[in-house]
This record gives structure tokens, C-alpha cells and sequence, in this order.
């Protein structure tokens, strides 16, 4: 429904039609549950590298924070609970030519919205690969990597940041698409 | 993923986070970001749907040749629903009983207790 002010003809979208406050609505959770809050990274400044040759000759790196569906890890389903046994603790790569069959019942995405049946909803390699053969982009690295969603912003930066780094150098990367589940 | 994104980005790569969590990404500050209003997990376009995986993936590829400057966000004009009663639905702390504050309190510490042993363990 569109609403606008009394007596006028603009009609605007509906006040809450916004972009949800996850930090908001986490906070407000953390804090009934009775846990301590939980700080986001934060910085009012980011870093910029412009991409150094048409993206038709570009290298490009796929990360996900998905995880390989692991047997022994329980549930992993499109409808398991959140499962912490799923998780992964350290950077991963595996071939861009496989199949991978990736899940992502370790995070907590919007399970009261969404079933994640399908994995081009959140891994976007089969487009990728698209975008390859029509030509618009160089190509792909020969290997996609994996990022650990941990909740220690210091692994995160000392760790698997560099780890990240290292292998898409190893792989000539140009550019990277990141994906977060 | 916003302080790997900002990692390759400072050490000579340049990147593009393809998300739903608008406010959490750019709270951390990144390079390029493609914004989905769409249910967390629908990060590269709606489930079963090509053509929108294909459009989502665009913005960002023409991101990562055009933004002109750090903190580029582009919105997808994609919608999920016509209208957004879903957007009410994602944990809403106000709509739990007690009873139900308590049980999800318990799961969490479960699942807290889980993962400590696959993170040590690893």
C-alpha cells in the first residue's frame, strides 16, 4: 500500500518498508536471551584498489561463507535448525570445475523467510561461469575459497583475511566477488 | 566478510560483496557492495530464478569496473514481496513468550557449547 501525507497526491512507500536493522534487532535479542551485546566491525573509512584492466581480461575469485555439507555434521538440510556442528574453522578451497555442495544450516540466515533450496541463491558460481562464457569477464580463478564466519574479528583479521589473501594471489586473482550467507 | 573484502582490497585487489545485511556491511565499511532487500541467505538473487541471479551478478561485475570511489552501495531493484510483512517476521525479540525467550536460551547455550568443541577441536 502506498500512503502519502493528507490532501496530496504523492504517494510514498510505507514507513517500514526498509532495510531490516539486523544490529538492532540482534542487540535486542542478545539483550532478552541475557547475553552480552555483540560487537559489529566498524570503520568509517574503507580501502579502494580500482580493477586494473577491462573485467572481459579479468581473473576473478569466488568467497562464500558457505560450507561443504560435511556427512558426520548432522542436519545440514534446507530446513535443519541452525547447526553449529556444520561450521568451519579455517579457510577452504576447492575446484571452480566441481560440483560443490555447499549449505549453509552453520549461519544464522532468515529461516522464518527463506528455504535455501537453491544454491545459486547464495553461491553464485553457475552465473559466474555465465558471465565467462559470454565473455564478460576474463575468467574464473581455478579455485573458489570458503571464509570460516567466525565470531572473533581477530582470527578473522590475522587469520583467515591473510589466508584469503595468499590464496587468490596463488591463483592470479584480479578481482573478488564475495558472498556472505 | 566486510574486513576480508577490506584486506584484499588494501593489498591490491579489488572486490565486490554481493549481501542482504545493509546495515552490517556498511557499518564495517567496504570497498563495493550490492545491496539485495531480500531475506538473509538470497545473497546473489532469488531462488530459482535465473534471471535474477544473472541481474544481481551484473550490478556487482559493473560495480567492480565503475564504482568511483570506496563504500559504493548499489541497491538491487528487486523485490521479494509486494509488500513487507516479511521484514516483521525476522526475529522479532517482541513477539516471544517468556517461555519462549527461556527455551531459545537454552538452545543457544547448546549451540554455544557446540561450536567451542568444533573450534578446539579443530
Amino acid at each position: 500500500m502506498s500512503v502519502g501525507s493528507p490532501g496530496s497526491k504523492v504517494a510514498f512507500a510505507p514507513d517500514d518498508d526498509v532495510a531490516i536493522q539486523y544490529m538492532q534487532r540482534t542487540r535486542d535479542y542478545y539483550q532478552a536471551l541475557g547475553f552480552a551485546p555483540y560487537r559489529w566491525a566498524h570503520f568509517t573509512d574503507a580501502p579502494f584498489t580500482p580493477l586494473a584492466m577491462p573485467l572481459a581480461r579479468a581473473r576473478v575469485a569466488l568467497i562464500t561463507t558457505a560450507a561443504p555439507f560435511q556427512p558426520e555434521a548432522g542436519d545440514q538440510g534446507p530446513r535443519a535448525p541452525y547447526n553449529a556442528s556444520a561450521k568451519f574453522y579455517q579457510v577452504y578451497s576447492a575446484p571452480v570445475d566441481s560440483k560443490p555442495d555447499l549449505r549453509i544450516s552453520h549461519v544464522g540466515y532468515d529461516r522464518a523467510n527463506t528455504v535455501p533450496e537453491d544454491l545459486d541463491a547464495y553461491f553464485p558460481l553457475c552465473r559466474l561461469q555465465e558471465a565467462v562464457a559470454a565473455g564478460r569477464i576474463g575468467g574464473l580463478t581455478p579455485r573458489f575459497h570458503g571464509a570460516p564466519t567466525n565470531r572473533s574479528h581477530r582470527v578473522t583479521v590475522e587469520t583467515d583475511a591473510p589466508e584469503l589473501l595468499r590464496r587468490c594471489r596463488e591463483d592470479g586473482a584480479d578481482a573478488a566477488v564475495l558472498v556472505p550467507t | 566478510m566486510g574486513l576480508a573484502a577490506r584486506h584484499l582490497e588494501a593489498n591490491g585487489i579489488p572486490t565486490v560483496i554481493m549481501g542482504c545485511a545493509k546495515d552490517i556491511v556498511e557499518h564495517c565499511g567496504v570497498p563495493r557492495f550490492v545491496w539485495s532487500d531480500f531475506p538473509l541467505g538470497n545473497s546473489a538473487g532469488r531462488p530459482f530464478d535465473v534471471a535474477s541471479q544473472t541481474q544481481t551478478l551484473d550490478l556487482a561485475l559493473r560495480l567492480l569496473e565503475a564504482a568511483p570511489a570506496a563504500r559504493t552501495t548499489v541497491a538491487s531493484p528487486l523485490r521479494w514481496a509486494p509488500d513487507a510483512a516479511w521484514k516483521h517476521r525476522y526475529l522479532d525479540v517482541g513477539k516471544l513468550s517468556p517461555e519462549e525467550i527461556a527455551e531459545r536460551r537454552k538452545e543457544f547455550d547448546v549451540v554455544k557449547a557446540v561450536a567451542k568443541a568444533k573450534r578446539e577441536g579443530a
